[in-house]
């Protein structure tokens, strides 16, 4: 089923949480609500789910409006980040409770609940209670009991968090590849940018209860709409540094880095990943400083150089060497560097740069 | 996390594991708990064998050992079951009738309040409140006083009271909230029964209903609201919203919610607060004395009759006193099979 939400305002009190939130998320797509804590993505879910009403604003699930209907109405599964298992039924009593009560005939539900337990791999848990079970099995119940009924919509309130890292990632694949399977339509809402990133179809970047960019996984990552999407996207994060737009170069402590085409500007960042970023000999490159710190990573070191009065962050090859203190000089591969309004946090786009428009684009994938 | 900070503190409150304990320690601690054994148990040993002595034994001081410090008699029990027959049969079944209805009836009915409570906040505007009060009062005058008919003063009444919501109400703008219904409840019996004891009377005498069941029952439902109120308000705030918010996205009815989910995992404060009620209501004597003559006569009056016009009678008591604690006994085993702790672990957290 699509969803829509059409102006979506939310206030408690004088509080306002979200402020004119618009989404269309297709049939059968994976959309995730991305943003740090408080900025109104799981009201947005819970108003998706008629947990929470609107304040202004209409919700559509399937084309019908929905924005006035009670939960039980609207036909969507939820998977809670505390999972919410019934403690006093066991495995198959809280996987076939949705059937249970829309009174679903027993055999039917049995064999309803038989096959979606051997979906996610619960098939010999079903007389266990949840106080039995391990994290990641009762993550899978309340996976399981959010399928089994074939709802219009998923609906996903960080449901990997509680779970240690090698599980989340596990489950992490086994979720894309459920959801794939059954072709729901899924609003997944996280912290987490990898799990956004890796799952989602398109990703919602909100921040102060506002949509900051709406946009594929690569094109959140590779053409991020301000300095918040910039700085939240991306592990390590984005270099950032401040100077000076003049003459089509950015100036910071004496060095400039060519950015031909953009306006003048007294107080302009740039950011830069940390793979785009490389660390030579000293003397060469754009900025000199010294490491100052080393992580090897395994697949790969990365290289903390303080430079222009901060630190940037380096992706190097693992099998980069030199010792900490070491005097380097700091390369930028230049076509990969964004720049960005300090005040506003706002994108600086050339006619040639800006290529497609960003953000705020729905529906399409 | 505080363990730290406390440290030697908790390790002197932490229980140890009694098989870890030095020889010393092991025999100071059974020793303690032995003398606050005999502490508690020692009444009880004292009841059941002054109902096994004669009044020459009781009057003689004390006597300790059956059989050796007295020849122990059947006589009271004889007395009681017999001779008195009827008369100790009827209270029985009386006060077991009556406590177990107000239980339920309190525990059914202060349940649900609890919840609604817990989970549903009301606003009402306090001028609204007292304006009830005040009409109410109006209404009882009109129809006492005034001998209007009573159906005629409510529709006058609730005629009031709606003018009143729809105009001078929306002026007031202070609210009460959950916690100030809840501290009105409860201060229903901070109030000692004593002092309404009176008006209650005169109420069922109105009513023609005193001696019967039903006043003891609806006392004391009443009088028992306000704990079951408070005590299971706490019961169903442990449980988490997330469990309701679930069940209302798996399609659950608010019916469906409050017995598929929420009464079972209340069910341990459920017993724990029918099982205080139930004593409560057992062993309740002021309001008995006056509601109830002969025909609801409950047993704590029974056994005060024992100290009538020949004086204390103590073998009599003694034995009234021991079959009032069967039952009791008996209800506190049932139940406690439902008071176990660690019910909701699973439902939510990995």
């Amino acid at each position: 089923m699509t969803l829509a939400m059409r102006n979506i305002y939310k206030s408690f009190g004088s509080n306002e949480v979200v402020k004119g939130l618009n989404l269309e998320v297709a049939e059968g797509e994976f959309l995730v609500l991305l943003g740090p804590s408080g900025c109104g993505k799981t009201t947005a879910l819970r108003m998706i789910a008629g947990l929470e009403a609107v304040t202004s604003g209409d919700i559509l699930i399937g084309g019908e409006d929905v924005t006035g209907v009670l939960p039980k109405y609207r036909n969507v599964a939820m998977v809670f980040q505390s999972y919410a298992l019934y403690p006093h039924m066991t495995v198959a009593e809280n996987i076939g409770y949705p059937l249970k009560v829309s009174k679903v005939p027993r055999d039917e539900m049995s064999e309803a609940v038989r096959e979606t337990a051997r979906k996610v791999h619960l098939e010999d848990l079903l007389d266990r209670f949840p106080r039995q079970l391990s994290g990641g099995q009762r993550q899978r119940v309340a996976l399981a009991r959010a399928m089994v009924r074939r709802p219009r919509l998923f609906l996903m309130d960080e449901p990997l968090s509680n779970l240690d890292a090698k599980l989340r990632g596990y489950m992490r694949s086994e979720l894309k590849h459920l959801q794939a399977e059954l072709g729901v339509t899924t609003v997944y809402v996280t912290h987490d940018q990898i799990e956004a990133m890796t799952l989602a179809d398109r990703v919602a970047v909100m921040e102060a209860g506002i949509v900051q960019q709406l946009d594929t996984p690569r094109r959140i990552y590779d053409d991020p709409a301000n300095l918040f999407v910039a700085g939240f996207v991306g592990s390590p994060p984005m270099n950032f540094i401040t100077g000076a737009i003049t003459g089509g170069a950015f100036e910071c402590g004496g060095a400039g880095l060519p950015c031909p085409g953009l306006a003048d500007n007294p107080r302009a960042v740039v950011g830069v990943r940390p793979e785009d970023i490389r660390v030579t000999g000293a003397g060469e490159g754009w900025l000199q400083g010294a490491i100052y710190s080393l992580e090897l990573t395994g697949d790969e070191t990365i290289v903390n150089v303080a430079a222009a009065g901060t630190h940037l962050i380096s992706r190097m090859d693992k099998d980069f060497d030199m010792p900490m203190g070491a005097e380097v000089g700091v390369e930028i591969l230049g076509e990969r560097s964004y720049f960005f309004d300090a005040e506003s946090g706002e994108r600086l786009r050339t006619a040639s740069h800006s290529g497609q428009p960003i953000a705020f684009s729905d529906g399409s994938r | 996390m505080n363990g730290k900070r406390n440290g030697s503190l908790r390790r002197l409150l932490e229980p140890k594991d009694v098989n870890s304990m030095s020889p010393a320690g092991k025999m100071v601690t059974y020793g303690l708990l032995a003398f606050w054994a005999a502490v508690v148990l020692f009444p009880l040993y004292w009841v059941l064998i002054t109902s096994l002595k004669l009044p020459i034994h009781v009057n003689d001081g004390p006597l300790y050992i059956p059989f050796i410090d007295f020849m122990p008699s059947l006589h009271a029990w004889e007395y009681i079951f017999f001779e008195l027959g009827n008369d100790t049969l009827r209270p029985y079944l009386n006060s077991i009738v009556i406590a177990f209805f107000s239980t339920v009836l309190a525990v059914g009915i202060g349940s649900m309040a609890a919840y609604a409570l817990v989970r549903f906040q009301y606003r009402p505007r306090f001028a609204s409140v007292i304006a009830f009060l005040l009409i109410l009062a109006v209404v009882v005058w009109m129809t006492i006083a005034v001998d209007l008919h009573w159906s005629l003063s409510v529709a006058i009444g609730l005629a009031l009271f709606f003018l009143f919501l729809n105009t001078l109400g929306k002026r007031f703008q202070t609210r009460v909230g959950n916690d100030d219904i809840l501290f009105w409840i409860i201060s229903q019996r901070i109030l000692p029964p004593v002092v309404a004891v009176l008006p209650i009377y005169v109420m069922f005498q109105q009513m023609r209903l005193l001696d019967t069941h039903i006043a003891l029952i609806v006392t004391y439902m009443t009088v028992n609201l306000p704990i079951v109120v408070w005590l299971m308000r706490d019961f169903f705030a442990s449980i988490p919203m997330d469990l309701e918010e679930s069940a209302q996205i798996d399609g659950a009815s608010r019916f469906q919610i409050l017995l598929g989910i929420i009464m079972p995992l209340a069910k341990p404060g459920l017993a724990a607060t029918s099982l205080f009620v139930l004593i409560l209501s057992w062993n309740e004597y002021l309001l008995a004395l006056f509601l109830s003559t002969a025909d609801a006569q409950t047993m704590p009056l029974l056994v005060a009759a024992q100290n009538a016009t020949r004086g204390p009678q103590w073998w009599y008591m003694s034995v009234l006193i021991v079959i009032m604690i069967v039952p009791v006994i008996v209800m506190a085993g049932i139940l406690q099979r439902f008071i176990a702790r660690g019910l909701l672990i699973g439902a939510v957290k990995g």
